[in-house]
């Protein structure tokens, strides 16, 4: 048996590496996912002020502090056993609104649309947000740039920092919306609905217009019947900041809703020799290996999964993008990896259109933005849905406030065991042989680029040289060939 | 930014997550500079990643970047210094990072002021993934030194020595 191990050699990014068991036939035999992790959170956790949660795990990871800070502000609240005021909860979502908008931007132009936009066997040094520009326009890359800036100096007004927020607060936020920030808030958000629109057309104009890329993401490779979850309002409808989750089956019926704090009830965690990371899966079903099928309790988070796991978008335009996407794909769920991409886009608006609605309500300005917590904390759970999915916070404390025990599982975790189906179904479908192609090593990257995992929650770039390397080696670690592309 | 409001035009970039061991490295070193290069350079720590990082480094005219970086190839506490020429084009496609020069690419692209010149110190680090860990032993006996290499650097800008790095243009 051979080995194929992708590793682009990275320094601490946490890059996954993908292995492809290749047997003597020639076909691969398996085919995972590894991923580094983050080592040591329960402990780093104990001992500390649960007030200082939102903060120390905003700063665990580079790219979506605003969902942890989130998360732990929501998880206080429980904690302390306090209700925020009106006003402070649509504080809190009109900013996480503009957080997502500008995260799944950032996703959607800079990092997996570009294989769809440029094209999935393009060239690797084309398909990046230069190869979208020279495709789609070079304003769309001052677009991206520029939506994104506008929100984030919004959420650094807003929030106190884009990068790590402050602002949430057990019982409420810090300080109150002003009218002129409201302003802002409501000018960005027509601004940001506009483009979302355009990104919508993009990807008509791009993806669905051409075949080929429709028969690449409605293909068997990219396809898994499981179990999907998702935050939903008290009218199913997809929500990012609040409400319960909702789990819908393979055929798309509901199958189980429930609170944050009942999450232990419901999703549990399988441990591989593999990987760091845990295989969630849904304890009401069971876990039946890394299958798909109505008897694995393997399911996904994340847009596709949101849309799936919902009844609709909670507004106009957001609806009218989720009806087209299950009218063009089939109908409900939406089983086809690749379409997380249109889901993204079809979100992307649902924030922006939400973001506007909040800003538009006289309400968002009130001083009356904190209830001050007065019990003793006990528990607390909260959840979010990260721009990656489904995200828990769960703390205990002692009677002073002290974390003794603090739990996370994040989207990649809810995702982990559907990724795993997905790189060995392509890598199956697509790779025959040691002698690999390298669009067909794109192709197999990109069935877990469209989760968008989050390697190792600790993400930032060494501006520096990070060559691809596939190794091939036989089992007993004798090195067949070694193919580098720096 | 830095471009034309009289701000200082030098930025000093200190990358990585500040709980996770060794990868604290660079924003160690920007804590330590913040207040001493105060009108000399804006001094700023970030744990975001490529391309995110156009939006940190556009409009300035110079910048100095410290990042922790695990090759293997040397050992911990080994601080290497690159201009952009010697970083070379990421080409790891596993989530379409990007590095310097596939930043400058497209900040020039799209017409964004970018930094002309550029200088990277990245260190060598051992354990990066443990939460709390703090700097390990051989990171944190070079801290001083990559300190001192930063702000050498920063100070030999401002008072017009253009460096051994003054191309760093991406070049297209």
């Amino acid at each position: 048996m051979t080995e194929i191990l992708i590793d682009p050699i990275t320094r601490l990014e946490g890059h996954g590496k993908i292995h492809i068991f290749v047997n003597d036939e020639g076909s691969v035999d398996h085919a995972y996912l590894q991923i580094p992790e983050l080592r040591g959170f329960e402990k780093f956790a104990q001992g500390r002020r649960a007030e200082d949660m939102p903060q120390i795990t905003s700063r665990i990871c580079g790219v979506c502090p605003m969902a942890h800070h989130m998360a732990g502000t929501k998880t206080l609240d429980d904690l302390f056993h306090v209700d925020p005021p009106p006003a402070a909860k649509k504080v809190r979502e009109m900013v996480y609104d503009a957080f997502m908008v500008e995260d799944h931007a950032l996703h959607f132009f800079f990092l997996g649309g570009p294989d769809f936009v440029v094209g999935p066997t393009a060239p690797k040094a084309e398909r990046n947000i230069l190869g979208v520009i020279g495709k789609v326009g070079l304003e769309i890359g001052k677009e991206v740039i520029g939506v994104r800036k506008e929100l984030r100096d919004l959420m650094v007004e807003a929030a106190g920092k884009a990068a790590h927020p402050v602002f949430g607060l057990p019982g409420g936020v810090s300080k109150p919306i002003s009218p002129e920030l409201r302003d802002r808030f409501v000018a960005a958000a027509a601004h940001a609905v506009e483009f979302g629109k355009f990104s919508l057309q993009v990807f008509r104009d791009v993806v669905l217009a051409n075949q080929q890329y429709v028969d690449l993401v409605t293909s068997e490779a990219y396809t898994h019947r499981t179990y999907y979850m998702g935050l939903v309002d008290a009218q199913n409808r997809v929500n990012f900041y609040d409400g319960h989750l909702r789990v819908v089956d393979p055929d798309g019926r509901e199958f189980l809703t429930f609170e944050a704090r009942e999450y232990l009830d419901h999703v549990a965690e399988h441990v591989e020799p593999w990987s760091y990371i845990k295989f969630c899966y849904l304890k009401d079903v069971g876990w039946n290996g890394f299958n798909d099928g109505p008897d694995s309790g393997v399911y996904a988070v994340a847009p596709l999964a949101r849309l799936n796991a919902s009844d609709g978008m909670s507004t106009p335009v957001a609806q009218e993008a989720y009806e087209e996407l299950f009218a063009t794909l089939g109908g409900k769920p939406v089983h086809f990896t690749l379409a997380t991409h249109w889901a993204r886009l079809v979100e992307l608006v649902n924030a922006a259109e939400r973001m506007g609605e909040l800003a538009a309500d006289p309400e968002i300005v009130s001083p009356d933005v904190r209830a001050i917590p007065t019990e003793t904390p006990t528990v607390g759970i909260g959840v979010v849905e990260a721009p990656r999915g489904t995200l828990f916070h769960h703390y205990e404390t002692d009677e002073r406030g002290l974390i003794t025990m603090a739990n996370l599982i994040v989207a990649t975790q809810n995702n982990a065991a559907r990724i795993a189906l997905s790189v060995d179904k392509a890598a199956k479908a697509l790779v025959h042989g040691p002698e690999v192609d390298e669009g067909l090593l794109n192709e197999v990257e990109m069935a877990f680029r469209a989760y968008d995992p989050c390697f190792g929650c600790a993400t930032h770039a060494l501006p520096g040289e990070m060559p691809l390397i596939v190794e091939i080696r036989r089992m007993d670690g004798e090195l067949v060939r070694e193919i580098r592309r720096d | 930014m830095g471009a034309g409001d009289g701000r200082p035009r030098t930025l000093v970039l200190g990358l990585g997550n500040e709980l996770a061991g060794d990868d604290a490295v660079g924003v160690r070193v920007a804590r330590a500079l913040l207040v001493e290069l105060d009108g000399v350079a804006d001094v700023v720590e970030s744990s975001a990643s490529g391309l995110a990082l156009i939006e940190i480094l556009a409009g300035y005219d110079r910048a100095v970047i410290v990042d922790a970086i695990l090759t293997g190839r040397n050992p911990p506490g080994t601080i290497t210094e690159m201009g952009m020429a010697d970083v070379g084009r990421v080409v790891a496609p596993s989530t379409h990072q990007a590095g310097l020069p596939e930043l400058a690419a497209v900040a020039s692209r799209l017409g964004l002021a970018f930094p002309s010149r550029t200088v990277v110190f990245a260190v060598e680090v051992e354990d990066p993934y443990t939460l709390g860990a703090g700097l390990s032993e051989p990171v944190a006996a070079a801290l001083e030194e990559l300190i001192d290499r930063v702000r050498h650097r920063v100070r030999s800008w401002a008072t017009g020595d253009p460096g051994p790095d003054a191309d760093t243009s991406p070049g297209g």
